[in-house]
């Protein structure tokens, strides 16, 4: 029974498609380099100066690639929760509500249990912002699977309210209680205890602790590969793909589809509630009002960027830190104004899923092709003996 | 009802179109391989082929949709480069295709004259009343008032139908037409296509539906592989002798029903409300095929929904043995022994952009075999189960990482029918099995069907394919408006099973 050919085979499947994604991302970037580059002329700057002052500034220095690290370890963790749910066929605009609240639990955590010793009140932390994250989750989630009411929609209703929320959080169960000296006008909470911080990494690399390099950068990308593993190596992520792609036949399937959804967007919130954690626990070491960074948002573009691939995420999100360095660059540097970066932000998103599109319908059409050469090339079969006994 | 010989008018006449060793190649398949073909004036005539023959391409070459990379076409003793629809259409070609390209809440005038308004303003009383001309000059049964999404699908077809007349085409291509048809909107097609035959057009009936070729056509030419293996009239040609040139080796039509004690009943359906179902019983017993036949809409997906569980019913119970399902599901139904072959492989069975091994585990996917460890996939297992499945069930493809949307639709029935056999069900729920899929794969899924009831198991056979239906079941039972409204030998008189399909229940009882 000649079905699959494994001898004839060339390269594998998973290899000619990361070829392909790669070559997409490669010729986005260079397009969206090229257009850069028109308005860049424009500036009567050069552009090799311009691009090589941003790259210089991620990559000249240690304190720039700590900068740059920096800047990338909240957007693996927003852009990986928006992609959990993508995958299951959901928007969650919600990440930026979701990391809010997140930021709240995790200060409550902070400043309440700070009996705890050494590191374990920094765990304590970390795990009441994931319970936050999920909770606050948890409310469209149950609302699309119970009512039907459209994620999109009320997460996007809900980010509000968390700003709310948590403005009022801070102003009142978690406000400051030393009033250091008057000159503190802005609402806050108390400083945490040093053992809810997360520990400096940048040191051990040569680079001055004030860049604020955690081992939240490491646990992000270890996140991200964890993540990877549940998408494509287990159940959950099985499902999560099966129901995004084709509801239908997963329900025909025995998967329960509000199951599927529920926790997925529990893991989403749980993804998000990490996203504040840098600048909660590994730089400022206090939550203030009015501290929404917009990291949710952002992390949709870099969710787009990585093509909702948790790996791809890691470099989208270096790649982002990289331009958020580039502002800085261009200010020092150069006349363009630091907006060309936001330019740039726009053009890659555009240029990416635009190439990515052309990258997955060409390989479609070549499997499509081999497909159907391998279904003409063997002469029709004549019955088999296991098919003679019917008809006999 | 043979109609050979009716197209008058031909003989010496020039051919209408020609083709001269016209190829057309697609990125590593060569899918016209120098065709040669004549079109008379005044002809029904069919192309039929298996999927991937070619017929379709060989025709859109002609409506303009792909150059071709070889060859000429002579219209009219003319020789043309069409580059476009337009082109053809100016030249009187026209083309309907399976899908139709119809705007819902327009009427049927106003999608008939959609893209051809004259002017700026439109005349909507004189399109109207053009249309209405039309389809009472070709006997079309059609309101031109009336609003599309309100159409039966074989009312659609007329609008698409109508908006090529109107477009003053004298050759018009059908593709695969009656696909999409249930078999009285399929004789009410004909009636239509001899009306303009009558009147002198010229039809291209594409298809791989042979009794429906015999039955309409005038000429027939057979495809295989991108060439042209034969010419022939239905006067001088069986149904068997088209197989064998569509497939290339003979093929069996009717297969033998192996004889199996009939034992203990499996499935019971008790007055089944919800949907389109309106108080539907019925029994399925080990080692039997029962064939539901009835024209579509009348509750066959429904019926299959209620079955594994993936509707919500307003009443009745659904039965495996002498265990009501209720409340357990559609895994829960799946693990009690019920295996399901859905009517929309793409809709309810396969995730197309998922791989052939992960599709080949779907509703298995959580069992001890295959995951473990809160649910840690055991991707060696899985794919180990899917090479020995498209092994075991001749599922042609290269590798079992491609997505399942790269295989043919026979190809994805048969992993379909392997992911679903594979669990040595009790129970087998196939609806529209042979849906869409050329006649080897047809006879493929037929003997796995017999199969399945040599194995004793209880089958619940649901088709709008009269043929299917009788060359498989041991009982066959009418559904019309949500019920049940005969039983019937399979050997009852085909006229008589028809009655209960229009829900003559004085038929009952035979």
């Amino acid at each position: 029974m000649a079905t699959t050919q494994t001898t004839r085979r060339q390269i594998p499947e998973w290899l000619e498609s990361l070829v392909g994604q790669l070559g997409a991302l490669l010729l986005a970037l260079i397009i969206a380099l090229a257009i850069g580059s028109v308005i860049i002329v424009l500036y009567d700057e050069s552009p090799l100066d311009v691009y090589g002052a941003i790259v210089e500034y991620s990559f000249g220095s240690a304190e720039g690639f700590g900068y740059m690290l920096v800047a990338a370890t909240p957007l693996i963790f927003s852009a990986l929760a928006t992609a959990v749910c993508f995958k299951g066929g959901m928007f969650n605009i919600g990440v930026e509500g979701q990391y809010i609240v997140a930021m709240a639990f995790a200060a409550a955590a902070a400043l309440w249990f700070d009996f705890l010793p050494g590191p374990l009140l920094m765990w304590a932390a970390i795990v009441a912002a994931m319970i936050g994250g999920m909770a606050w989750a948890s409310i469209p989630a149950l609302l699309k699977v119970r009512t039907g009411a459209h994620e999109v929609v009320t997460t996007i209703m809900l980010n509000g309210v968390a700003a709310s929320l948590v403005a009022w959080i801070i102003g009142g169960p978690l406000r400051y209680e030393e009033t250091g000296g008057g000159y503190n006008v802005n609402l806050r909470t108390d400083p945490f205890a040093d053992n809810a911080m997360i520990p400096d990494l940048g040191h051990l690399l040569g680079i001055r602790p004030s860049v604020k390099l955690t081992w939240l950068f490491p646990a992000a990308v270890l996140t991200a590969m964890v993540v990877w593993f549940i998408m494509r190596r287990m159940r959950l992520g099985y499902e999560a793909r099966a129901v995004g792609s084709a509801p239908g036949s997963a329900q025909a399937g025995g998967i329960s589809i509000g199951g599927v959804q529920i926790r997925l967007f529990l893991l989403s919130g749980l993804l998000a509630g990490l996203a504040g954690m840098q600048q909660l626990l590994g730089d400022q070491g206090f939550l203030p009002v009015g501290y929404e960074a917009g990291l949710g948002f952002i992390g949709i573009g870099v969710a787009f960027l990585g093509q909702n691939n948790p790996i791809g995420i890691i470099f989208a999100a270096m790649l982002w830190g990289v331009l958020a360095r580039g502002e800085t660059a261009l200010q020092i540097e150069t006349d363009v104004p630091r907006e060309f970066v936001i330019i740039l932000q726009g053009l890659l998103i555009m240029t990416v899923v635009i190439t990515y599109q052309i990258a997955k319908r060409r390989l479609l059409t070549r499997q499509l092709r081999r497909e159907a050469e391998v279904e003409q090339a063997p002469p029709p079969s004549e019955p088999t003996a296991g098919d003679e006994e019917v008809a006999a | 009802m043979s109609s050979t010989g009716e197209g008058a008018g031909r003989g010496s006449a020039p051919p209408l179109v020609v083709f001269e060793k016209v190829s057309k190649r697609f990125p590593g398949v060569l899918a016209n391989d120098e065709v040669s073909l004549e079109l008379r004036q005044g002809e029904v005539h069919a192309l039929i082929g298996e999927n991937g023959a070619g017929k379709s391409t060989l025709m859109r070459v002609l409506y303009g949709m792909y150059p071709s990379d070889g060859g000429s076409i002579f219209v009219r003793g003319q020789e043309v480069k069409i580059a476009s629809p337009r082109d053809a259409i100016a030249l009187g070609i026209g083309m309907v295709h399976q899908h139709f390209v119809l705007v819902d809440p327009f009427t049927v005038a106003e999608n008939v004259i959609l893209g051809d308004e004259d002017g700026r303003v439109l005349h909507e009383e004189d399109a109207e009343a053009k249309v209405a001309e039309i389809a009472r000059a070709y006997r079309f049964q059609i309101d031109p008032h009336a609003v599309v999404e309100d159409l039966s699908v074989g009312e659609e077809q007329r609008v698409e139908i109508l908006k090529a007349l109107y477009r003053g085409v004298e050759i018009l291509i059908l593709d695969e037409p009656t696909a999409v048809l249930t078999p009285a909107e399929t004789q009410d097609l004909f009636a239509n296509l001899r009306e303009l035959r009558q009147a002198g057009k010229t039809i291209v009936f594409i298809s791989h539906k042979l009794d429906e070729v015999l039955e309409v056509a005038d000429r027939i030419t057979v495809l295989r592989r991108g060439r042209v293996v034969g010419e022939t009239s239905p006067a001088a040609t069986s149904k068997a002798k088209l197989a064998e040139m569509m497939v290339g080796r003979p093929v069996l039509f009717s297969l033998e029903k192996p004889e199996v004690e009939v034992g203990e009943p499996m499935l019971g359906l008790e007055d089944l409300r919800g949907g389109k179902l309106n108080g539907l019983s019925l029994e399925v017993r080990a080692g039997e095929i029962v064939g539901v036949a009835g024209v579509e809409g009348n509750g066959q997906r429904d019926l299959a929904d209620a079955v594994m569980g993936l509707r919500p019913l307003d009443g009745g119970r659904v039965m495996l043995g002498d265990r009501d399902v209720a409340g357990l599901g559609t895994q829960g139904i799946r693990n009690e022994g019920v295996a399901f072959v859905p009517e929309d492989r793409h809709e309810q069975g396969l995730v197309l952009d998922m791989t052939l091994w992960e599709n080949a585990v779907m509703g298995r996917h959580d069992d001890l075999e295959f995951s473990r460890w809160g649910g840690v996939l055991l991707i060696s297992k899985i794919k180990e189960l899917a090479h020995r499945l498209i092994g075991e069930y001749d599922v042609r493809t290269r590798s079992i990482e491609v997505t399942a949307r790269t295989l043919s639709g026979g190809n994805q029935q048969k992993l379909i029918l392997a992911r679903e056999l594979e669990t040595d069900p009790g129970v087998l729920v196939a609806a529209q099995p042979t849906r869409g899929l050329d006649v080897g794969a047809i006879e493929f899924v037929w003997r796995q069907i017999l199969d399945q009831k040599a194995a004793g198991r209880a089958v619940l056979l649901i088709s709008a394919e009269l043929d299917e239906i009788f060359a498989l079941s041991d009982r066959i039972v009418t559904l019309y408006e949500g019920r049940i409204t005969g039983e019937y030998p399979p050997d009852a008189p085909p006229e008589e099973v028809g009655r209960g399909m229009l829900g003559d229940v004085s038929a009952e009882g035979t």
